[in-house]
């Protein structure tokens, strides 16, 4: 009898994250998926089902293929951007440096903070006609290279993807670090006694070891660059016209401001599904590992 | 003495990264304490020529009422989704029940998930419960958004307390409830800061929540409220900038206080997934 009450007693306190995980995760995007086969428009819900009409209505929409484009572009760029300078600072780092904290907790910074400061000071280091970049650029003698970032359509996309990788740049470092960390100092010991360099050492073990740590933060970039929404809503709000569209921010405009809500169900029902084809197997494989 | 220029490179390519690292944050600085003539005049990394409190105490009058806001809802949902984390933690390392692997692994696929995906429920749910721009729907949201990465965290930690410790309670009769209340909260405090400093840092710094439930004033997070103050003050810089220090200020501290608690949050989130 005691045994029961206890299970009871187990399931009551488990409930109310089980509820609210179900209804606000799954059930929630249940009722999105519906709504993306719906006709709703305007204010007034409607679940009128017309199948997949909004599916095929965005395959026929420039924004949509441009804003593909750009998240097909952040992942391109910024997540191998990302990966490349955070290993580089994490090998610069592990240099026996002196004040290695300080210098760990000032690269670290940038990516504590919220995406809305991060975006406005970008939008004032971006200022084409008194901000940081191009006077800095005309300073030192580089004043060619001046120009108008974020409002010049040809390289707004590209001066965002810069901006993110200095925001994340140092997340990737902290993983890497503790992955570089995480070897045996024997091995490196034993590959220095053998006369190897230090370039070697790095290429032959050190790197081929840091394959989960990666992996790792792969997945974070990669999720992050399908989600991206915050920073490029504030920095450029999309523009110059349609050039710094991604989907996150497609789907927020139609549905939010053009009250087109079933077209905006189908968009994040599709960037739902491209990010679990990220996410699960990469859950999958980490949690088998984890049970070896 | 051969290693000396390398050693000199090194400490140059490291400063150079500190200084690309903190240049936008020193400009920002700069500008906050500049006269508009002086943002216009004067280079943007120049300390002002004649500095000036105006536009901190102008963006302070605006800033202070989302400020609290943002105060009131992360408090909240950062004590209860730690909470349901811890129990929910315990709930999955301690108590083997069929399918708790599934469990956790429907919980972990809510920690990935573009918000984006779930907006217009969301929307919809918190006008039908009356919660649309309100606090309470806010704590709510945040709460039920972060069970997943709490749970996370909880587990990873839970799962390094030896069973036999549970073992030998379990013996003397104690419960499910007795033993998490005896045993594993005692432990929990270090977990408590980590998951606690991780969750206020993440929903102070949210902007897609607040921006679709809480654009009226009552509940106008921080966040949308610095947002909102880039448009109406487009060339204002400075007030712009000092706008940023006080919403960047809570978590500019959490940060260089409590800051090994958040890197301990961030790794367990993405090494151990």
């Amino acid at each position: 009898m005691e045994f029961t009450k206890d299970k009871i007693a187990t399931l009551l306190i488990f409930l109310p994250s089980l509820i609210l995980v179900g209804y606000f995760v799954y059930a929630s995007i249940g009722w999105n998926a519906i709504v993306s086969i719906s006709d709703w428009r305007g204010l007034r819900p409607s679940y009128n089902i017309v199948g997949i009409a909004q599916y095929v209505s965005l395959s026929d929409d420039p924004v949509f293929w441009i804003s593909l484009e750009n998240n097909l572009l952040l992942i391109s760029l910024f997540v191998p951007g990302s990966l490349l300078l955070g290993l580089f600072l994490a090998i610069l780092l592990n240099a026996k440096v002196r004040a290695e904290s300080t210098f760990r907790t000032i690269y670290l910074l940038p990516f504590a903070l919220s995406f809305v400061i991060t975006a406005s000071l970008w939008a004032w280091m971006y200022n084409p006609s008194i901000g940081v970049m191009n006077s800095l650029l005309e300073k030192i003698g580089l004043g060619f290279l001046e120009s108008g970032w974020v409002t010049d359509s040809s390289i707004a996309m590209y001066s965002i993807i810069l901006a993110l990788i200095w925001q994340f740049s140092g997340y990737t470092m902290l993983v890497f670090l503790a992955g570089i960390r995480s070897i045996p100092e024997s091995q490196i010991m034993a590959a220095r006694v053998d006369g190897a360099s230090s370039v070697k050492i790095y290429r032959r073990i050190v790197i081929p070891q840091l394959k989960l740590s990666a992996l790792a933060a792969f997945v974070v970039l990669m999720v992050f660059a399908l989600k991206a929404f915050d920073f490029i809503f504030i920095l450029t709000a999309g523009g110059p016209g349609y050039s710094t569209y991604v989907l996150p921010l497609m789907m927020y405009r139609e549905t939010f401001s053009m009250t087109h809500f079933a077209y905006g169900a189908a968009i994040a029902t599709l960037l739902f599904a491209v990010v679990m084809v990220v996410v699960v197997p990469y859950l999958y494989v980490s949690s088998r590992r984890r049970k070896e | 003495m051969s290693q000396k220029p390398e050693r000199i490179i090194l400490y140059v390519l490291l400063a150079f990264f500190a200084f690309t690292s903190l240049l936008p944050l020193w400009t920002c600085l700069m500008t906050s304490l500049k006269t508009m003539n002086d943002v216009i005049y004067t280079m943007p990394l120049q300390p002002p020529p004649s500095p000036t409190l105006q536009p901190m105490i102008q963006a302070f009058d605006i800033m202070k009422r989302p400020v609290l806001n943002s105060f009131a809802f992360t408090m909240f949902a950062t004590i209860f989704s730690c909470a349901l984390g811890s129990i929910n933690g315990y709930i999955l390392t301690k108590i083997r029940f069929k399918g708790s692997g599934t469990v956790f692994l429907l919980l972990a696929i809510g920690i990935f998930i573009p918000y984006q995906t779930v907006l217009i429920p969301l929307v919809m749910t918190m006008s039908s419960l009356g919660l649309y721009n309100t606090i309470q729907g806010l704590i709510l949201t945040h709460t039920a958004y972060g069970i997943p990465i709490c749970t996370l965290l909880f587990r990873n930690f839970y799962e390094d307390i030896p069973d036999s410790l549970m073992r030998a309670a379990k013996t003397d009769g104690a419960g499910t409830w007795t033993i998490f209340r005896r045993i594993v909260l005692p432990l929990s405090p270090p977990m408590f800061a980590v998951a606690g400093v991780f969750q206020f840092t993440g929903i102070w710094n949210d902007f897609l929540f607040g921006l679709v439930l809480a654009r009226g004033t009552e509940a106008l997070p921080a966040s949308v409220a610095l947002a909102n103050l880039k448009g109406t003050t487009t060339a204002f810089w400075n007030i712009q900038m000092a706008g940023a220090w006080w919403y960047a200020l809570p978590v500019a501290i959490i940060y260089l206080v409590l800051g090994k608690y958040l890197i301990q949050g961030y790794m367990a989130g993405a090494i151990k997934g």
